[in-house]
């Protein structure tokens, strides 16, 4: 059974609006890429074609270079993200609600 | 006699985050009023008169009007000589400069912002906006005097937050590891302890020096193997969590937002991923009360804050210097002062709420820096380890506001997410 906790603070979601693949990669993406494909080069074999990494603009971009990358190095790494830890709150005493009206319009005992 | 808090300490983690000033995140804290008093004075936050100057010459007040996204869509300059014009407010090297914080407008100015734009580097988040890190910062410590390593970009910062130095870089170039200094998750290992850095995703990865991934995928893991070994009471005695640094499709055609809060990525969903790693922490009794996590920032990504950066002390150097072709001010940098101030907030339920470090406010203040974090690991773990910098080995310990009294489970808060 889940623990509940006492004090609880709200965390506001964030909007949707947010998400936007392709923003163009800021200077730290960029040197992120940079640093894997130093890795890559380091790693191929003689002939063989390296990325292009001139041609990664967006995050979208970026994500896929660095999927394919981290593939190779650290394939232990698949497992999908986490979905959020949510605590159980407490549960509340509930409220008294006012006795709904019968319907059937049986008379109340006294 | 060491507290009990430290006794009882088994793990530390270690959550960086991206390029936020102290100011931008937790100066609002000073301006809460509570019957007629300040709520939080023991904090170095603002005043709410503090001021830099425009392109035009206009005095530009702090202001509490930070925006979650698009107020900072032009990335702020944090490179070196970007972060030299806002420390000293003007371009000119040489003698006789003074440190004044001045030039934060300057520097965004010259990145094809409009008048308007370039104050938004003032602006700062009402503690109402920022609920986790404000609960975080007040319920628990926060350090007035954390600063980054260098004023400099991200990666030379990241990599005194695991080597203790960054091999005389002070940029964002790839470089490598000189023996005999190895990082701290290799002395943990070598010592017979358990470390791993956990970035978020494959489609995230890492920033954290991509040799150490080459060289030793072994000390890597995911971000939802940090979650299970939290669940499974597997957690190293020593991690660092990286966030997620891009926005890319996620699993059955879901989204992943970056929760880095780098520019301009939403703060918003930073906020949600540092709630969401207390929480792994926090709901996990045996781990809450042998755990101490620090949440901190690599750099001050370009944003406002008040606070002139201390020199480093001249009998512990770092050793290294950089040229003048390096820093790209055309003058050496020989690691002898400080980046500008970061949040930098120590959780365990053995801090008394509300407990505040000191900074350079105070004569008895203490200065901490990112070599503080494998200072302070290789110290705890390892007690004597000879190959480090005299910069490091000198570094503050971040874990002494862990006392004898474990708070209550009642006393300490969940996040709802």
């Amino acid at each position: 059974m889940k623990k509940k906790y006492k004090l609880m603070q709200k965390v506001p979601k964030t909007p949707k609006s947010a998400y936007n693949h392709g923003r163009f990669i800021s200077s730290l993406i960029e040197h992120q890429i940079k640093h894997f494909h130093e890795v890559e080069k380091s790693l191929a074999k003689p002939g063989e074609a390296l990325t292009d990494i001139s041609k990664i603009k967006t995050e979208l971009h970026a994500s896929k270079y660095l999927k394919q990358m981290t593939a190779r190095m650290h394939p232990q790494g698949t497992a999908q993200p986490q979905k959020t830890v949510k605590p159980q709150k407490p549960k509340r005493a509930a409220k008294r609600q006012p006795k709904a009206k019968a319907k059937t319009g049986r008379r109340k005992r006294k | 006699m060491a507290p009990t808090g430290l006794d009882k300490l088994k793990h530390i983690v270690v959550l960086m985050m991206e390029n936020r000033s102290f100011d931008h995140m937790l100066g609002g804290l000073s301006l809460v009023m509570e019957k007629g008093k300040k709520k939080y004075p023991k904090i170095n936050g603002l005043t709410g008169n503090e001021s830099n100057p425009d392109m035009n010459g206009t005095i530009v007040k702090v202001q509490p009007n930070a925006k979650f996204q698009g107020q900072l869509d032009h990335d702020p300059d944090h490179h070196f000589p970007g972060v030299d014009l806002q420390i000293f407010g003007t371009t000119q090297q040489g003698a006789g400069r003074v440190a004044n914080m001045q030039g934060f407008i300057k520097s965004y100015a010259t990145q094809d912002t409009s008048i308007d734009q370039s104050h938004g580097i003032m602006a700062y988040f009402p503690p109402e906006n920022l609920p986790v890190l404000t609960r975080l910062a007040t319920e628990y410590a926060v350090f007035n005097g954390w600063f980054s390593s260098i004023p400099g970009p991200t990666i030379c910062n990241r990599a005194f937050a695991h080597y203790g130095t960054s091999y005389g870089n002070v940029d964002m170039n790839l470089f490598f590891v000189q023996d005999p200094i190895v990082s701290i998750y290799d002395r943990m290992i070598q010592g017979g302890h358990t470390a791993k850095i956990y970035y978020y995703d494959q489609q995230s990865s890492t920033m954290e020096i991509v040799n150490l991934l080459k060289r030793q995928p072994q000390i890597f893991g995911s971000y939802s193997q940090f979650v299970a070994d939290c669940n499974g009471n597997t957690l190293p005695d020593y991690c660092f969590i990286e966030p997620c640094y891009n926005d890319h499709p996620g699993p059955g055609g879901g989204q992943i937002l970056a929760s880095d809060q780098h520019p301009d990525h939403n703060v918003k969903e930073g906020e949600r991923f540092i709630a969401n790693t207390y929480n792994a922490i926090r709901t996990n009794q045996e781990l809450w009360e042998t755990t101490a996590m620090l949440v901190v920032y690599d750099e001050h990504g370009g944003i406002y804050d008040h606070v002139v950066p201390p020199n480093c002390d001249p009998n512990f150097p770092d050793g290294r210097s950089a040229a003048g072709d390096k820093t790209g001010t055309g003058v050496a940098f020989n690691f002898d002062r400080l980046g500008v101030r970061v949040p930098a907030i120590l959780i365990s339920p053995y801090i008394p709420r509300g407990t505040v470090i000191p900074g350079t406010e105070d004569p008895n203040g203490v200065i901490y820096e990112h070599a503080c974090i494998p200072g302070t690991v290789t110290n705890f773990f390892l007690k004597n380890f000879e190959n480090r910098t005299a910069r490091e080995k000198n570094s503050k310990n971040f874990l002494t506001p862990l006392t004898d009294t474990l708070r209550p489970d009642d006393d300490c808060w969940v996040f709802d997410l």
